[in-house]
This record gives structure tokens, C-alpha cells and sequence, in this order.
């Protein structure tokens, strides 16, 4: 399996993830083959029944969500759309958690998340796959084993760690524990192995060092590795509940997911409202998915994840 | 840190495509060999710190802990393999083993084969399948207590899963309280929320199948399905390896998916708790006995090197 | 001699947590002593418990009460989420950053007060003792130990609530709720029997308040062990199992949450629901149809004592400033204080007198009001049932072996035995 021939990225056709199509007659798939209309239909019509499943039960949170307090949201045959749609339940979450500053936590955190990620997994992952140095196979057998340690049994050590350094009831004791993921480390690890090494290697012969090689010529060519590493990194300290709750106290530093918990502690009883919450602590995820998701896609074609 | 060196003019760097080329020996120029001592190790050093300190710092305590009988708020005594013992004598320990096997057992072969199938039907670059890749990737975005939420409500009796089963004649489903239709629940939910994640994974490595197999393959007269397991899935191999070993060491672990559906308690009768579920109750709040549940997490541990081991030797047997 | 064990245990605490050596935190553990006789003053942090969606301006007005009234002195309140709350005391109790005031539960009172983190209020602040009611005072002493180890807070009974609809449905008396454990058997198998089973009367498995108040003995004389298998245990277990095969106790059960429970009664699939006055707003918003028809009746209790749930608050015996913590655990916890609070959401203050007040006797006719008045007759002689040495390890084991014995996995007896067994072990372990 040669890296350099992608046909996706050949010269001459088209990038994925943009078809051009509406003004063309027929349908072609990437090495200009002509798609059947009857396979085409059947294409279609998987790829729609795929869609009713993955996006169709936040399709229903997000009706559940916008009915009014007034409607019936257990009945049977179920309504899919609200029949008075209000942003009441909104309103009402933000009443009751301080949604902006939170989110703005959360977003520090995840941000902060996001740079150490890419930043530190992309030098231990470059020096994993390229650098030669005694202690090398040692190093990626800490990242492996990192990688597979449970965490549920260990986070009051990771807390007392955290109060030695002085960091509890910070923002950046939150980031510090996933600042630079096992899993990443790997990841990068591979997205550099794959690269064919003949230029980096002209590179070192014509004198550039690591750090140069590093920069200049490997770093740009796993870019797509570095936006996966980005939205993994995210989405994670996004998402994590336990971890900020135990090492933040000041309400003023929580983050989006401990203050829509005070959601779910106060309102179990109002389906509306907890599903308001959960809109509001996806959206964003998914809202930067779609921003980043051409690059994404492109990170995959890169092999990042190949074994 | 490791500022840039102050290397004269560096060669004309190349500008590196997308695609990496290799560089034609013409345009390399002559450099000065000045190798500046960039260690290796200060590459390494941030991300071997945290994961020294984060993850193999705390588990080397965990390691000491399972030998003592520590609770959370008490120091404890040495107590040799004691915790060991006890376990092999824990009804709930074995429930948990069992569940957890179950788990890789019922998920992994899942999230191996329909991810690939999802990732052959997205590759077709037919119009509108970015939108069809993305959507079908916004599972994994959301977090899984999000999911969970989303599931419990869906699978409800009063749920919409239920409503609907209602309204086409058949009976209501208990989907959340007998403990084997749980376990399944939870499975289900674990590889919705995995396709989308690991059929990008497959995407990439089906980039690397080259078309001309296909279309031999084709010429020859060979069907889909005789295609699909005579090129693709040959083509693909070492991806699901990979796939298997990654979400086989998941699986095992599996925590949130079922802790949100069945409870803290796991279940009726506690049936549906799994080998970390039962690391969080016997070891957190205030009466938590660390000195077992540093046990029960030190025998995660083991079997989740065992299992990533057994996936890596299968493999290369099957090389040979 | 208490101080002494405290500082031994603290110092063996730190040297076991790894890294955790220098204490630093700490400031040598029990710095602040048990003194709270000095001029209250410093800044010390309160903490509570999943409040602050619905009474951040009750708190601040009382901090901003208390400091006028201690000038010198700065509350810093933090509340924390529903979830989670055991494990961040936990985290916080090992790592030496627990607040100097923090709201607690009986059970999470237990362990600290073991591991020497709770002063002990009988010496540090005695004097305050006769404010409170003699039950509530009690309910925050730790068995095998001397002293108590938290004021108590607010406190929290409530009826048991039906749905007249589908009483009548059933052919049973709308206007005659079972008032004895017998009725109620009876009526949830006629409910279960006439809706073929789509309607259950109960929803949750019994849990030891149950037991208690059922009454059967839950723990021997000494404290030291667990004793909830007994005939009367038995039989109650015995009972249930019928109701489950019967499906009078709902098929979900094994499962149930508070939530859960709550939403089942709302949508009408079970019929009775124990809860509290604090339900009825929420029954009037969320399911009016509902509201319209429902019943309301006392707790059933064998023993003529209801069940209450109880609430503290525990002052950190490693504070600072241990006089301005205990000043401010006792300010938040004062009469004047628990009335406001009380007056704001349907809980009842735990200080002596207060349920005398006219807004716990006066029947103004409304549904609310009754229920107020009649959980404030019951509290006088409320019992808070669950042992405070139940942790939550055991919780779990108790429901598995009821769910074990419902099931039919197990008899009754054997899974109480099992229970007790596993109870009594893990309380040796808590040490």
C-alpha cells in the first residue's frame, strides 16, 4: 500500500468532499465510473435509513426541547413536531445556571485542551515515529499503557497531585491531566510513520535539524491528523463531568457541563427542560464539527489512523 | 525550549503539498551540516510527563493500594494478596467479568464489520455525502452522558421506541428493566454512538485499496459480495485489526454507556454491572474501599493488555 | 484525646496519599482545635448542596446577614451539583481542601467523623443544643462514637400521593386511601388484578426506611451489626414479592429512580407515590389533568412514626477559624433562619418551637397548606430511619438481594441473610 497513491488526491480529480454535482448529468463516482440509476436509488435510500438513525434521536431531542409545557410529550402515536414551538425551556436553563459564563469556561478549558493536544502530542508523536534514540520503543510502551490505565480508580491520586502543584480550583488543573492524550500521541505517531521519509531525510542531509525537519516539513503534511487530535481534544474536555467537578470550587470557574447538571438535579421531573440542556451542550460540538469537518475528513485521508 | 537554531539561510525548504512528493535531487542544496542537539527527549518530555504523571503515577499507587485494605478517608495495613482472594470469592466480580466479556464479545465483531459497510456505502462520492459523512459522525461528537439521556428517554416505556412499537400493533418493549434487553440496550447505544467514528477510520484505509483490484475483480465477473470479501476486506485487514483492538480494550472497559441506562446499582440485582462499574462503587464516596477496588482495577488492567496482546497475535498468525 | 486521634489520623492519611507528604493544606491538621469560644472572625467557605438553581438569593442574604452581624468575618457560599457530590467531599476530604462549612447528609457525616474531619459539636458548641429538636440533634451522632457531628438542617416528610383516576378505575374507594400496610397490599393487588396488570400501585422496592417503618428492627442493640433479617423483615420482603409477581409493584422497580418513580406516576402508569409538598407544584404544571385527581394521604408506618429525611451542617474540625465556622453553622441553622428558608420551599426548619409556628398549623384550606400542616403534626414524632452507618456500598447490596428475592432468585430469607452478611462486612471494613 503505497501513501502516494491516494486516488482521491491524485492531481486531476476532484477533492472529496465537494461534488460539484447539481448540474451533472451523471452521476460519477471518483475514477469516473458511472453510477446505475437503480444502484444509485438504493445508495440513497441506505444512506437515508442510516441518517433516520444517527441524527434522528437528537432530531427528537431538540423537538422534545421546543414543546411547550402545555403538550403532551408522551403520547402515543408520538408527535415528531412541536405543535407550539417556544424557546421557554431555554430561557428557562439559562435562568437557572449562568449559561454564557459557563460556556465561556467551558470554552477556555477546551480551547486550552486544544493546544496542548496538538502541540504535545504532535512533538511526542514525531519523536515516537522519527527520532532515533535509545529508549524509544520504552516511551511508546508508556504511551500504550497510559493509554489503557482505567481512570475511574484513580482520580482522588490525579486530585492530591493536583493540590501539591497548587493547581485545584483552577481552570488549568482541569486541562493539565488530558493536556497531552495517550491516544493522540499515537495517533500523531502513525500520521508521521506514514510519511514517505525521502524528504525529510534530503532535508537532513542538506543540514536542517530535528526541530527545522519537524516544523518545516512534517508538521504540515499531517495537518488533517492535527484537526482530528483537535476535535478528539475538544470534544473531550467539553464533555468531561467528574473530573472538573472534583478539582473546581468556585462556582465562578465551573464549566457547562457541571451547571447543567444542576439541571438534571433540579429538574428531573421536566423532560423539556433537561433535553434544552442537552441541545445546548451539543450544539456547539456539533457546530464545530461542521466548521472543521472538511479538514477533518482530509486528516483521515492522511492515514492517521491506519495501522 | 527548543528555539529554532540559528541555522544560516535554511535550503530551500520544500514547500510541502498535501500530497508529499519526494524532492527531485536537483533542487537540494548543498547545506551546511550543522546539526544543532535537539534532543529526542525534549520532544517527548511534555507528553511523557503528563502521561507519567496523570495516568502510570497514579496507577503504580493503584498497584500499591491493592495490596493494602486503604478505605478513601482511613490509611490501611498491608494486606498482601488478601483483596486478590477476595475477589476470586465475589459473586459481583464474576457478574462484572462476565458482563465485560459479554460486552467484547457483542460489540467488538459489530463495530469491526458495520462501520466498514457504512464506510463503503460513503465513499462513492455521490452528491451530498459530506453531508451524509458528518451526520453520520454526530453520534460520536456528543458526549456520552448526552447520549445516555437521550437513550434512557428514547427507551423509556412511555419512550418513543415504545410509542411507536405501540402504534404498529405491537406491545410495549421493557427495554430498561429486564437485565439481559439492558445489556443489549447499552451494547446497541455503544456501537451507534462507534460507527461513525470507526467507519472513518475504515474511509482512510479504503482510500489506500487500489481501484485497479476492484475492476479486475469486476472483469472477472466477480459479484459485490464476492468483491467485498475476495479485495475489501483483504485490502482492509490490518485496519480491523486495529479497529478490533481498539474498541475491544473499550468494550471491556465500558462504563457510562450502562451506568446511565441500568443505574448505579447495575441493574436488577446489580446483573447488568460491569468489571469498572464495580471499580466505582466499591471505590469512590466516602466509605470507599480503595485497597479492593485498586484490586478489581489492577485486574481491568491485565486483561485489557491481554486482550490488545491476543488481538496482535491473532493477527500475525493469520499472517503467516 | 479526640484532637490527638484526629491529628494521628490526618498524619497517617497524608503520608499514605501519595505526594500528598508536605499537608500543606492541612496546616497540621486540627490547627483550629475544637475552641469556637474566640471572636469570630477570617473568611471561611460554606458549602452546599445542590441549591443554588432555586435559592441564590436566600443565601446570599444570609451571608450578607451574617457578616453585618460578625463584622470581620466573610462567608465565601459554593454550592455543587446534584451528581457527584460524595465523590467531591471524598476528593476534598483526602487532598485537605474541605470547606469549613459543609452541608451534609447523616451517611456522608458517618466517615468523616471517623476519619476526625467533623468537630465534634457536643464540646465545641453544646450550648446550642436545646435550640434544636432532641431527634434532629441526635440524628447527626455517629454509633461507637461519642459526640455529634453536625447541626442539623432542614428536615423533610411528606405524604403519600395517589391518583384518584385510577382508583375509581379499579372499583376501589377514591375517598378511602389504604391507611395500614394490609389495605395497601390488598388494594395494589385488586389495582393490578382489574387493569390486568398495566397498573402498578407501587413503584420503588422497599429500601431500609421501608423496613423501618415497617417495623422491623434494623440494627442490634450494641450498633454494631445489622439485624433486618428478622421475621418481620421476612414477611414485608414476602409481601412485596407478591405485589412483583402480581405486577402490583411495577415491572420497572428493579430499576426505579426517584425520577423515574416520579415521571411513572406523573404518565398515570402507577398509582400511589410517597413525595412532598414541594410535588404538588410541580404535579399542577406538568400533568394538570393529573392534579385534578389527586389524592393525598399520610405515610403508612406500622411504627406511628414516620419516616424524615434529615439534613446538616458539619464544621470541618481542620478550619482556621473554627468560631466563625461554628457561628455560622449556627446561624444558618437558627430558628429565624430555618423559617425563611422554609417559607421559600417545602421544608421544615429542625429548630425546637418552630413547627408550632402558625404556617405549620394553620389549614388555609389549600392542598398545599394541608400537606404542610399534616407533614409538620407528623414530624414532631418523625423518625429518621435509614442507620447512619448505611452507606451507599450497603444501599446497593440491600437492593440487589431484594431485587435477587423478587425475582424469585432467591427466598426472602435468604436474600435478607445475604444482605445482612454483606452489610455487617462492609461496616467492619468502614472500621
Amino acid at each position: 500500500m503505497s501513501v502516494l497513491d491516494r486516488p482521491s488526491h491524485r492531481p486531476g480529480t476532484r477533492p472529496p468532499a465537494e461534488p460539484p454535482a447539481a448540474r451533472r448529468r451523471r452521476i460519477t463516482d471518483t475514477g469516473g465510473r458511472r453510477v446505475r440509476p437503480a444502484e444509485l436509488v438504493l445508495r440513497y435510500l441506505l444512506l437515508l435509513i442510516v441518517l433516520a438513525l444517527t441524527v434522528g434521536p437528537f432530531l427528537w431531542q431538540l423537538s422534545t426541547s421546543l414543546k411547550s409545557p402545555t403538550e403532551d410529550i408522551y403520547g402515543s402515536p408520538p408527535s415528531f413536531l412541536p405543535r407550539h414551538p417556544t424557546l421557554r425551556n431555554y430561557e428557562r436553563v439559562a435562568d437557572t445556571v449562568p449559561v454564557w459564563d459557563y460556556a465561556l469556561n467551558s470554552l477556555k478549558v477546551a480551547g486550552a485542551s486544544v493546544v496542548t493536544n496538538c502541540v504535545g502530542s504532535a512533538l511526542a508523536g514525531y519523536a515516537l515515529a522519527r527520532l532515533r534514540y535509545p529508549g524509544r520503543r520504552a516511551a511508546t510502551l508508556v504511551f500504550v499503557l497510559a493509554m489503557l490505565v482505567p481512570v475511574e480508580g484513580i482520580f482522588i491520586a490525579q486530585f492530591t497531585t493536583m493540590r501539591e502543584l497548587g493547581l485545584n480550583n483552577t481552570l488549568v488543573g482541569v486541562v493539565l491531566p488530558g493536556s497531552v492524550g495517550a491516544m493522540n500521541v499515537l495517533l500523531m505517531r502513525n500520521a508521521f510513520r506514514n510519511l514517505p521519509y525521502e524528504i525529510e531525510e534530503a532535508a537532513r542531509v542538506d543540514g536542517a535539524n530535528a526541530w527545522q525537519r519537524f516544523t518545516r516539513i512534517a508538521l504540515p503534511a499531517v495537518r488533517g491528523t492535527l484537526a482530528v487530535v483537535a476535535i478528539f481534544s475538544f470534544m473531550g474536555a467539553w464533555d468531561d463531568f467528574l473530573w472538573p467537578l472534583i478539582v473546581l470550587s468556585d462556582p465562578s470557574r465551573f464549566t457547562l457541563t457541571i451547571g447543567l447538571n444542576y439541571l438534571h438535579g433540579t429538574f428531573a421531573n421536566d423532560e423539556r427542560l433537561v433535553a434544552a440542556g442537552t441541545v445546548v451542550a451539543v450544539a456547539p460540538l456539533i457546530a464545530l464539527f461542521a466548521c472543521l469537518q472538511r479538514y477533518f475528513f482530509r486528516g483521515v485521508g492522511e492515514g492517521a489512523v491506519k495501522g | 525550549m527548543t528555539a529554532p537554531a540559528p541555522v544560516p539561510a535554511p535550503p530551500p525548504a520544500p514547500r510541502v503539498p498535501p500530497t508529499p512528493r519526494v524532492v527531485p535531487a536537483a533542487r537540494r542544496a548543498p547545506g551546511i551540516r550543522r546539526q544543532l542537539p535537539t534532543s529526542p527527549w525534549l520532544f517527548a518530555a511534555p507528553g511523557l510527563l503528563i502521561a507519567g504523571g496523570f495516568a502510570l503515577y497514579p496507577f503504580v499507587s493503584t498497584l500499591v493500594n491493592s495490596l493494602t485494605d486503604r478505605r478513601v478517608l482511613l490509611p490501611g495495613r498491608f494486606v498482601g494478596l488478601a483483596n486478590y482472594r477476595e475477589l476470586l470469592h465475589d459473586d459481583m466480580f464474576w457478574t462484572g467479568l462476565r458482563n465485560s466479556v459479554l460486552y467484547v464479545v457483542g460489540v467488538v465483531p459489530a463495530l469491526v464489520v458495520l462501520p466498514l459497510l457504512l464506510a463503503l456505502l460513503v465513499r462513492r462520492h455521490i452528491p451530498g455525502v459530506a453531508f451524509f459523512r458528518s451526520a453520520f459522525y454526530t453520534p460520536v461528537v456528543a458526549s456520552v452522558v448526552v447520549v445516555g439521556l437521550i437513550w434512557v428517554w428514547l427507551l423509556d416505556e412511555r419512550g418513543l421506541v415504545n410509542s411507536l412499537l405501540e402504534a404498529a400493533g405491537a406491545g410495549r418493549v421493557g427495554f430498561l428493566s429486564d437485565p439481559w434487553l439492558l445489556l443489549l440496550s447499552a451494547m446497541a447505544v455503544t456501537v451507534w454512538k462507534g460507527l461513525g467514528y470507526y467507519m472513518i477510520i475504515y474511509l482512510a484505509a479504503l482510500a489506500n485499496v487500489p481501484r485497479e483490484l476492484h475492476e479486475a475483480a469486476a472483469v472477472d465477473g466477480a459479484g459485490p459480495v464476492r468483491r467485498f470479501l475476495s479485495v475489501t476486506v483483504p485490502a482492509v485487514r490490518s485496519t480491523m485489526v486495529l479497529v478490533a483492538a481498539l474498541s475491544s480494550v473499550a468494550a471491556f472497559k465500558v462504563f457510562s454507556e450502562v451506568y446511565l441506562m441500568a443505574g448505579p446499582s447495575g441493574g436488577p440485582a446489580g446483573e447488568d454491572t460491569t468489571l469498572v462499574m464495580l471499580v466505582q462503587r466499591t471505590g469512590t464516596g466516602l466509605t470507599g474501599r480503595v485497597g479492593y477496588a485498586s484490586a478489581l482495577s489492577v485486574v481491568v488492567f491485565a486483561v485489557t493488555v491481554a486482550l490488545m496482546l491476543l488481538v496482535l497475535r491473532a493477527d500475525r498468525r493469520e499472517e503467516t | 484525646m479526640r484532637i490527638s486521634r484526629a491529628i494521628l489520623t490526618t498524619a497517617a492519611v497524608a503520608l499514605l496519599l501519595p505526594l500528598s507528604a508536605c499537608g500543606s493544606g492541612g496546616d497540621g491538621g486540627g490547627a483550629g482545635g475544637s475552641d469556637a469560644s474566640g471572636k469570630p472572625e477570617g473568611e471561611i467557605t460554606f458549602q452546599t448542596w445542590n441549591l443554588r438553581a432555586n435559592f441564590t438569593p436566600y443565601f446570599e442574604k444570609v451571608v450578607a446577614d451574617f457578616e453585618k452581624k460578625y463584622p470581620g468575618t466573610h462567608v465565601k457560599w459554593i454550592d455543587q451539583p446534584a451528581e457527584g457530590y460524595a465523590d467531591k467531599i471524598s476528593a476534598d476530604a483526602a487532598g485537605g481542601t474541605l470547606p469549613d462549612v459543609v452541608n451534609v447528609s447523616p451517611d456522608l457525616v458517618a466517615p468523616l467523623a471517623g476519619a476526625g474531619l467533623a468537630l465534634d459539636l457536643d464540646k465545641a458548641a453544646g450550648q446550642y443544643r436545646s435550640e434544636y429538636l432532641a431527634g434532629a440533634w441526635a440524628s447527626h451522632e455517629v454509633p461507637g462514637r461519642h459526640g455529634t457531628y453536625a447541626f442539623p438542617w432542614y428536615l423533610n416528610t411528606g405524604p403519600l400521593f395517589y391518583n384518584k383516576s385510577l382508583f375509581k378505575k379499579a372499583g376501589l374507594d377514591p375517598d378511602a386511601p389504604p391507611k395500614t400496610y394490609d389495605d395497601l397490599f390488598s388494594d395494589a393487588l385488586r389495582m393490578a388484578e382489574r387493569s390486568g396488570g398495566k397498573v402498578a400501585t407501587l413503584a420503588n422496592v422497599p429500601t431500609v426506611e421501608d423496613f423501618g417503618r415497617y417495623g422491623v428492627p434494623l440494627m442490634n442493640k450494641a450498633g454494631d451489626g445489622f439485624a433486618f433479617n428478622d421475621p418481620k423483615g421476612v414477611e414485608l420482603l414476602t409481601k412485596y414479592k407478591q405485589l412483583y409477581d402480581a405486577k402490583a409493584l411495577d415491572p420497572q422497580a428493579l430499576t426505579a429512580t426517584p425520577e423515574s418513580t416520579g415521571k411513572k406516576f406523573l404518565t398515570g402508569a402507577v398509582a400511589m407515590n410517597p413525595g412532598s409538598a414541594l410535588d404538588l407544584g410541580n404535579f399542577k404544571k406538568q400533568a394538570p389533568s393529573l392534579y385534578r385527581n389527586i389524592g393525598i394521604t399520610d405515610q403508612i408506618t406500622s411504627t406511628g412514626h414516620a419516616n424524615m429525611y434529615v439534613m446538616g451542617v458539619m464544621v470541618n474540625s481542620r478550619t482556621r477559624h473554627t468560631p466563625a465556622a461554628v457561628a455560622f453553622a449556627h446561624f444558618v441553622t437558627d430558628a429565624s433562619n430555618q423559617m425563611a428558608f422554609a417559607k421559600q420551599v417545602a421544608i421544615f426548619p429542625s429548630t425546637a418551637g418552630s413547627l408550632d409556628d402558625p404556617y405549620f398549623t394553620e389549614d388555609d384550606g389549600s392542598d398545599e397548606t394541608r400537606v404542610r400542616v399534616a407533614a409538620a403534626k407528623s414530624l414532631k414524632t418523625a423518625v429518621n430511619y435509614t442507620p447512619v452507618l448505611f452507606s451507599e456500598q450497603m444501599k446497593t447490596a440491600l437492593r440487589n438481594q431484594v431485587a435477587k428475592a423478587l425475582q424469585g432468585k432467591e427466598s426472602p430469607e435468604a436474600a435478607l441473610d445475604n444482605a445482612v452478611r454483606e452489610c455487617d462486612t462492609l461496616l467492619k471494613q468502614q472500621g
